[in-house]
C-alpha cells in the first residue's frame, strides 16, 4: 500500500514530532492500531544509496547533523558563563533527517538492568542532584526490550554474561564477527577474571528483516549504512508505518511551535515546510520525540499565557537533568595490525563494573567495550590531542592507526539541575527559531567513576600485551551524543514532566517519549531502551486512543 | 563509495537533489568538491585562487611542519595547501576570515621572533619548528592543523589526500567491503566461549 497523504486541515488523530529511534516506532505503533499519524521531521529523507564515506562532509561539515550554520546551539559550563557557538560541531550531535539519529548511530543495543530503574531506593539519595527511581522496573519493560530485539532486528548471545537481565527470548541473529580488538579485549578481560561478552548490535550478521548483513565497511559512527544492515528506523519501521496506509512521513517539516486551546488542549503543531512557509497541522493528539535537545527547546518554545515557562512545564523542570554519559577513553598500541577501521564499532563489551558500589565512595558505574577509534581524519585530530600534536613525533603516532584500538569506557551521569537546556536569549536558527543553550557541567562523581572505569580498560589492554597504553584524560565534557532526562517520567507532577505512560502530567493530550523521558542515564548505549519506552507508550497511547482518552 | 564518470554525475544529480531541500548550501558544497575533483585530474589548473603566493609560502610550510614529509609524503605531497585554499574559498567559507586574520598574526609574531628573516616560510627547518613552539598554543594553529587533517586524510574528491597520499601513509585502506580477518588477532579465534554463571 503506499503511504496515506493528509492536508493540514484534516484533523489527524496523531502528530508525531520526530521519526528518530522514538518517534519511527511511535508512528508504527499508532498506525498499526488503525490510528491516522502525521510524522513532521525536521531533515529530509534520503534513501539509502545516499550514504557516502564521506568523513569531512559527515564530521567536519555538518553533515546529516544539526549543524552548526544552519542549526546553530551555544554551550557554556555554567550559568555564569556567556554561552557560544562551537568552532567546528555543535554540542549536541544527532543527526537531521527521517531516520533521526538512528541514520548515523553506532547501533549498541545494550538493555539497561533491574539495578537502573531503582537505584535511588537501593542507594539512597544524593545530594544536590535529582537521582530518582524510575516509575517503571526492568520486568514492565522486559517485553518491549525483546520487541526490539525482534521488530527492529539486534544481532547478539544470550546467556553470554553472567550480568544479564532476565530475557524471555533470545537474540533474532547471532553476533557479528568479532575484530581484533574484541579478541584482544576478551584475551584482556578473561586474564583478569572478568566476564567479556559479545555486543549486541542493532546490525545485521545475517540477512534480517528484508534488509542485507553487514559487509564490515566500517563507516558506522556519524554515518549512514548504504547496505541498511544497520537498522534505522528510516529502514525498518518507518516503512512499515506507511505501509499500513494510516500514517505520513512528511520529511523536511521543522515544527516550531505546538498550539494550546482555550480547554488546555493541543490542537497541532506549525511547522516550516521545504520552502520554508508555514503550516499548521491540526491533530487530535502530539506526541514529542524529537530527541532529548530537541524536544524540551520545542515545549519552551512553545510557552503561551497559561504556560509562560513552556509548555507543559508547570513542574519548572522541562529542560533541566540534562545527562550524556561521560566517556573516558583508554588507548592500546600493539605489535602487530588489528585494521580497526574494518567492520563495526564494537565486538565485545564488559559489565563486571556496571554497579554503583559504595565502597568505592563514589556513585557510578559503567560498562568498558573493545572499539575501533573513529576514521582517519576525526582519529587524525584526536591523535593531535592524546600526544605530540604535530612534527615528526606526530607523524609517527599517526602511521600506528593499524595497529591501534581503544576502551570506550562508558559511564553513568548523574541528574543535575543545573545541567540543561534553555533556549538561547540571542541565537536563532536558520528559520528564525531561537537556539538551544546547553549548560553542562559533569557532576565529579562522573568524573571519578569515568577514571575508575578507565583504570579498568587500560588493565585490560596491558593483560592483553600492548605496547603502550594511554589513558587519556578526563576533564569536563562538552561534547553529547547521548541526550537524556530532559523531561524526566515520574509519578509526581511537581517533579517530572510525564507520567509513567509518556502522558504529559499536565495536558492530556500531550504525550513525550523519547532520550528526555530518561530518570538516570543508564551506563552509555541509551537506543535500546528508547525503543523499549516507544513500544511500550505506542501500546498505551493507541489504548487510551480506542478508549477515546486522549 | 567510489564513483567516477557518468556514475560519478548521476550520483552527484541524486545528491543534489535530495540534498536541496537542505538551506546548508549543499548543491554548491558538493559542485566545488566536483570542481576540485576536476582541478586535481588536470594539473594545468592547480592556481591558487585565494591565497597570495607569499602567503601560499607560508601555508605550506607550516602545514609541512605539522605533517613533515620523509621518506613516506607529508602534507606537501597530498597537496594540503591546495585544499585549503580551495575550502576556505569554498566549503569552509565561514572559517576564511579567522584565518585570513590569524595568518597575519602569525606572520608578523614571526618577523618579531627573527627580524632578521623575510618570511616564516624563508626559515630554516630548525628556526621553523622553534618559532612554531611559541605559537603552537594558539587558536590559528589549531586551525591551521584541523585544516591540514582535513586535506590529508578525507576524500580526495576535495583536493587534498592527493592519490591517496594521506590514506596510504596511515594504512587505511579505501575499500567498500571487508571480509574477516580483519587483522591480525582475529585470525585464528577459536570462538566465544560462555562464562560459568557465578559473578
Amino acid at each position: 500500500m503506499s503511504a496515506r497523504k493528509f492536508r493540514d486541515s484534516d484533523t489527524v488523530d496523531f502528530l508525531v514530532v520526530g521519526s528518530g529511534a522514538a518517534g519511527g516506532v511511535i508512528a508504527r505503533e499508532l498506525a498499526r492500531a488503525g490510528l491516522s499519524v502525521v510524522v513532521l521531521e525536521q531533515g529530509p529523507r534520503l534513501a539509502p544509496a545516499d550514504f557516502e564515506h564521506d568523513e569531512l562532509k559527515y564530521w567536519f561539515m555538518g553533515g546529516i547533523t544539526a549543524n552548526r550554520q544552519d542549526n546553530p546551539q551555544t554551550f557554556r559550563h555554567d550559568a555564569s558563563q556567556v554561552a557560544a557557538v562551537p568552532m567546528v560541531r555543535n554540542p549536541l550531535y544527532y543527526a537531521r533527517g527521517v531516520g533521526g539519529t538512528t541514520l548515523h548511530y553506532t547501533a549498541n543495543y545494550w538493555r539497561f538492568r533491574e539495578v537502573d530503574f531503582k537505584e535511588r531506593s537501593l542507594l539512597g539519595a544524593i545530594s544536590g542532584t535529582g537521582f530518582d527511581d524510575w516509575p517503571i522496573s526492568y520486568a514492565e519493560l522486559e517485553p518491549y526490550y525483546t520487541k526490539v530485539d525482534w521488530d527492529i532486528g539486534v544481532s547478539g548471545l544470550a546467556g553470554a554474561s553472567p550480568f544479564e537481565p532476565p530475557r524471555t527470548r533470545p537474540y533474532p541473529m547471532p553476533p557479528v564477527p568479532v575484530k581484533s580488538s574484541g579478541v584482544l579485549f576478551e584475551r584482556g578481560a578473561r586474564k583478569l577474571g572478568w566476564h567479556p561478552m559479545p555486543a549486541p548490535l542493532a546490525i545485521n550478521s545475517v540477512a534480517y528483516g528484508g534488509r542485507p548483513a553487514c559487509v564490515n565497511c566500517g563507516f558506522c559512527f556519524g554515518f549512514g549504512c548504504e547496505v541498511m544492515a544497520k537498522a534505522s528506523t528510516l529502514t525498518t519501521v518507518i516503512p512499515q508505518a506507511e505501509a499500513t496506509g494510516n500514517c505520513e512521513v512528511r520529511a523536511n517539516s521543522y515544527v516550531s511551535r505546538v498550539e494550546m486551546d482555550k480547554r488546555g488542549r493541543v490542537t497541532g503543531a506549525a511547522y516550516f515546510d521545504v520552502d520554508r512557509r508555514e503550516h499548521f497541522q491540526r491533530s487530535r493528539a502530539v506526541v514529542v520525540a524529537a530527541n532529548g535537545g530537541e524536544t524540551p527547546r520545542l515545549l519552551l518554545n512553545s510557552a503561551n499565557s497559561k504556560f509562560p515557562h513552556g509548555l507543559a512545564n508547570s513542574s519548572g523542570v522541562v529542560g533541566k537533568y540534562l545527562m550524556w554519559n561521560l566517556t573516558a577513553r583508554a588507548l592500546g598500541l600493539f605489535e602487530h595490525e588489528l585494521n580497526e577501521h574494518k567492520s563495526v564499532q564494537v565486538t565485545r563489551i564488559l559489565h563486571d563494573f556496571y554497579d554503583s558500589d559504595p565502597k568505592r565512595g563514589f556513585y557510578g558505574g559503567g560498562g568498558l567495550d573493545s572499539r575501533i577509534g573513529p576514521q582517519p581524519a576525526v582519529w587524525a585530530q584526536r591523535t593531535a590531542g592524546d600526544g605530540p600534536g604535530w612534527g615528526k613525533a606526530y607523524k609517527e603516532r599517526l602511521r600506528e592507526f593499524p595497529r591501534s584500538m581503544q576502551i570506550g569506557c562508558h559511564s553513568t551521569s548523574l541528574a543535575l539541575e543545573s545541567n540543561n537546556i534553555t533556549i538561547d536569549p540571542t541565537v536563532k536558527d536558520a528559520w528564525g527559531v531561537p537556539a538551544i543553550r546547553v549548560t553542562y557541567r559533569d557532576h565529579p562523581d562522573d568524573l571519578t567513576s569515568a577514571r575508575f572505569l578507565q583504570e579498568r580498560g587500560a588493565e585490560i589492554l596491558d593483560a592483553a600485551g600492548a605496547l603502550r597504553v594511554t589513558k587519556v584524560p578526563v576533564s569536563e565534557s562538552s561534547l553529547a551524543f547521548h541526550l537524556l532526562g530532559t523531561c524526566r517520567m515520574g509519578n509526581d507532577p511537581a517533579k517530572s514532566v510525564v507520567d509513567k505512560h509518556h502522558r504529559s502530567h499536565d495536558i492530556p493530550n500531550l504525550f513525550v517519549c523519547d532520550g528526555s523521558s530518561f530518570v538516570t542515564s543508564g551506563r552509555g548505549q541509551p537506543t535500546m531502551t528508547i525503543q523499549a519506552l516507544a513500544f511500550r507508550a505506542g501500546e498505551h497511547i493507541a489504548a487510551f486512543a480506542r478508549k477515546n482518552e486522549i | 563509495m567510489e564513483v567516477t564518470g557518468h556514475s560519478r554525475r548521476s550520483a552527484l544529480r541524486q545528491l543534489i537533489a535530495a540534498m536541496g531541500a537542505v538551506s546548508l548550501d549543499w548543491p554548491a558544497i558538493v559542485q566545488a568538491a566536483h570542481d576540485a575533483h576536476v582541478a586535481v585530474l588536470s594539473p594545468a589548473d592547480l592556481s591558487y585562487t585565494l591565497l597570495g603566493p607569499a602567503d601560499a609560502a607560508d601555508v605550506e610550510a607550516l602545514t609541512s611542519q605539522i605533517v613533515p614529509s620523509d621518506e613516506t609524503p607529508g602534507a606537501r605531497e597530498a597537496g594540503v595547501t591546495w585544499f585549503i585554499d580551495r575550502a576556505l574559498g569554498s566549503f569552509f567559507a565561514h572559517w576564511r576570515e579567522s584565518f585570513t586574520s590569524g595568518l597575519a598574526e602569525f606572520q608578523a609574531a614571526c618577523r618579531a621572533f627573527d627580524p632578521a628573516g623575510t618570511s616564516f616560510a624563508a626559515l630554516s627547518s630548525e628556526r621553523q619548528i622553534e618559532f612554531l613552539r611559541t605559537v603552537e598554543r594558539t587558536a590559528f594553529f589549531d586551525q591551521a592543523r584541523l585544516l591540514t587533517i582535513c586535506g590529508m586524510f578525507s576524500s580526495p574528491k576535495y583536493g587534498g589526500n592527493r592519490n591517496g597520499a594521506g590514506w596510504k601513509l596511515i594504512g587505511f585502506e579505501d575499500q567498500h567491503v571487508f571480509e574477516p580477518p580483519f587483522g591480525y588477532y582475529d585470525r585464528d579465534y577459536p570462538g566465544f566461549a560462555v562464562a560459568e554463571k557465578t559473578p
